[in-house]
Parts: structure tokens; sequence; C-alpha cells
């Protein structure tokens, strides 16, 4: 009876032990060969590190702008999916989940949801790759984009499927990953945001391009505390030709107190400090070219 | 023995049953995200869960953010079920309070409330529990949309 009653036990401990939502599960954390050899590479604390990722502005921003000034649609904007197969590295494969995740928010923004699809699949595909992919819920992201049911339930799954699979990357020492992914959605948004800014020469855009300088630099410091590894080493060389360009863009600041309104039954606080980009067409002009060179050269197989 | 094994299989079948219905932050993620309004874009979530005050001093999550200028952010908090302390959102330029959810001085409470941001930089947003009490919660930034 005490064995019994002893077995029984055990058989709850374990249900209750493996019980988990999605995402919580970390049975592909065994089969991760190049994670442990890197916690000894870092330079700055893990605090550090955490405090820099999170300061890497979201794509969503960048589509949402593109849209408000009245640019239509374009397809010919995104990277092709019909080649995810080919990308076999963990760092091919971080940095075009990054490029494809800036382009799913780019279709989100544009609710362009039947084109998502092939997005939706290849990214599935490569958060498997990586092992991630406990936290792409492939069907309900699918059934929500083919649906068209509810155009925020899939946007909101969008965004925080990335966001888990970045947090869960940095907690599980593979935060180079992160790294790479991150930079794969920055570039991208910049690259739709250069190309946009090609045929539409709004303020508002050209501002936001500029404003990107601050953005880079924080993308820097995430990459150099994973320098040395090769291709994140490389990456940064590739990337160093945007950083050129924008290391001539200036950015001031005008002081001013904040000011509370009610807008709608909600409080709005306006900041009346204000940060002013200073970018010559010229300037502009070299930032489009290298950023489209560069994105192309970083999605060559 | 039969009646402890008994109570023993009873006891751990309900503690197994309660933990399997016990809210998990990132449900709690869904539900104050749908919360934040039809204007916006869920952007980033931040959970918390803090013990309560050291020697009088409240503990506090601080998380550091880009903001981009011409945008309107929406912040807003949910408490867990199980939270004993309310929780308040407070929204930092560098050291500086640029607002508050729980108003320090009325205890008036604005959770959701609005920036309208006009200088891309790095903002704090810190969570803490009123009273220094121990607490668990959610905070969400949102994108609010212009048209």
């Amino acid at each position: 009876m005490i064995r019994k009653t002893l077995l029984l036990i055990l058989s709850l401990a374990l249900l209750a032990g493996c019980q988990s939502k999605k995402g919580k599960w970390s049975g592909t954390d065994l089969d991760v060969p190049d994670s442990l050899e890197l916690a000894a590479d870092i330079q700055i604390s893990e605090e550090a590190l955490e405090e820099i990722v999170q300061n890497v502005s979201s794509p969503i921003e960048m589509a949402a702008l593109i849209k408000e000034i009245g640019t239509p649609f374009s397809i010919d904007y995104l990277a092709t999916t019909d080649y995810v197969d080919k990308y076999n590295t963990s760092f091919q494969m971080a940095y075009i989940l990054g490029v494809f995740g800036a382009d799913l928010g780019y279709l989100n923004i544009y609710d362009k949801n039947t084109q998502m699809v092939d997005h939706l699949s290849s990214i599935n595909r490569l958060a498997d790759g990586i092992k991630v992919g406990q936290f792409f819920d492939f069907n309900t992201l699918k059934r929500l984009a083919t649906s068209r049911e509810n155009i925020d339930s899939l946007m909101y799954m969008s965004v925080s499927t990335f966001n888990n699979m970045d947090s869960y990357l940095r907690s599980n020492q593979r935060g180079h990953l992160s790294a790479v992914m991150i930079t794969g959605i920055w570039v991208e948004g910049m690259y739709l945001a250069t190309q946009v800014a090609m045929e539409n020469d709004d303020p508002a855009l050209s501002d936001r391009i500029g404003e990107q300088k601050l953005n880079m630099n924080n993308l820097f410091l995430i990459l150099n505390a994973y320098e040395s590894q090769t291709q994140v080493q490389e990456l940064i060389e590739v990337l160093s030709k945007i950083k050129v360009e924008f290391d001539q863009v200036q950015i001031t600041y005008k002081m001013g107190d904040p000011e509370t309104v009610e807008q709608d039954g909600m409080i709005m606080i306006v900041q009346n400090e204000k940060s002013i980009v200073h970018i010559t067409d010229e300037q502009m002009k070299s930032i489009i070219r290298i950023t489209e060179e560069v994105r192309n050269q970083l999605i060559e197989i | 023995m039969a009646r402890i094994a008994t109570l023993l299989f009873i006891g751990l079948f309900l503690g197994t049953i309660g933990s399997l219905s016990a809210q998990s932050p990132a449900e709690m993620v869904d539900i104050c995200a749908n919360q934040a309004g039809e204007n916006a874009t869920y952007l980033k979530d931040f959970q918390v869960k803090l013990g309560v005050a050291v020697e009088g001093r409240p503990q506090v999550a601080r998380y550091p953010l880009v903001l981009s200028s011409n945008n309107i952010y929406r912040f807003s908090v949910c408490d867990m079920e199980s939270s004993e302390g309310k929780a308040v959102i407070k929204l930092y330029d560098n050291n500086r309070l640029i607002f508050s959810s729980i108003s320090a001085k009325t205890k008036e409470e604005f959770n959701p409330f609005n920036f309208m941001c006009r200088k891309t930089g790095i903002y704090h947003v810190f969570i803490s529990f009123l009273d220094g009490k121990p607490g668990e919660a959610v905070g969400i930034l949102s994108y609010v949309s212009k048209k």
C-alpha cells in the first residue's frame, strides 16, 4: 500500500512539475551546443547587457510611421522567403528570423494577412532551427491570419512571440543569437524606412531615420559584447559602414516642461522637451544607399 | 495508514489542480494587453514580482527603453490576482519623474496613461507596490495610433 501511495504521489508530483504554459518547458535546452561556451566571452555584466538590449526600439513603430505618412503597401520591400531552407547555421537563422520579424511587423501594420502566411511559415521553421519554436504558436497565428477574425490578436501574438523568443535566448546564455536577431530586425526596419524615404521625403520619416543613430549605438554595445565570435565580428564590420554615415548626423535638444492634458477621458502627458535631428540631403542619400547595400549583403546566402 | 494515504492523495490532488488553475504572468500579459484600448498596439511587457519593503524602502523594478519622438505611448499596469500590493507604474526621463499611475499627493489613479514623446532617447519605467507591500504585476507599453 505504501509503495502504491508513494508511486501515486510521485506521479502527481511529476504531473505538477511538468505542467506548464507554452514556452516554459525547457526540454530543447539540452541540445544547444553553442550556448555555454559563450558565457566566458561576455565582457560586460548580464545586468548591463539586459539594460542595453531593452533599448532597441520596436519595428512596429517604424512600420506604423511608414503607414501614417500615407505610403502605399509594397511587397517589393520585403525579403523573400523562398530560400529559407538555405539558412543553415544558428547565426544565419537568427539573423534572418529578425529580418522576417520586421517584415511581419510591416505586414501586420498594413493588415496583409494573406501574405503573412509565408512569413509565418518561414519564421516557424527558423524558430525551430534555433530551438525557440516552443514560443511560436504557428497554428494559432496562421488561423488568425487566414480567418481575419481578429487582427489585433494577430498583431499582439506576433509581437509577444518575438519578445518571448528574445528574452528566452538571453536568459539561456544564447544572448549572441538574441543580439543577431535584434540586428536583423533593426537593419530590415531601417531598410523599409530608407526605401520609403527614396520616394517620399517626409520630414517625420527623415527625422526617424536620423534618430536611428541612437539605436545603432545601442546595437553596437550589444554586438560588442559578443565580438569574440567571428561571425559577430564580421557583422560588426559590415554594420560599421552604416555607423560611419550616422556619425555625421547631429541630434540637438530643446528644453521644455511637460504638460498634462485630458484626451478622450485619459490623461496624456505632452513632452515639450524636443530632440531635433540635423541631417542633410546628402547624408540621407548616403544612409539610404549604404543601408540597401548592407541589408542585401547580410541576407545573401 | 490508508487514511493518511487518502488524505495525502486528496491534498496533493487539490494542490495540483490549484497550481494548474493559478493565473500565470503570461496570462496576465494577455489580459492586460487586451485592456490597453482599441487604438493601442502592444510593444513590450514588464513582468514584476517584488518582496516586502526592506528597511522601509519599497522594492522597485526598473526597465530602460527607447521611446521615439512624435509617437504616443500608453503605459498600463495590472495586478496579478494573487498580488497583495497594488502596483504603480512610473515613467522617468533620466532621474526626472514624468508621470506616475498613482498620484503621490492625492492617491488618484491614472491607469493607463498616455505619453506624447517629443524627444527620442532612453527612458525608464519603474514598477513598485504601494506601501511597500509585496506583489506581482504586469506592466504594458503600447503604441497608440494617431489615425
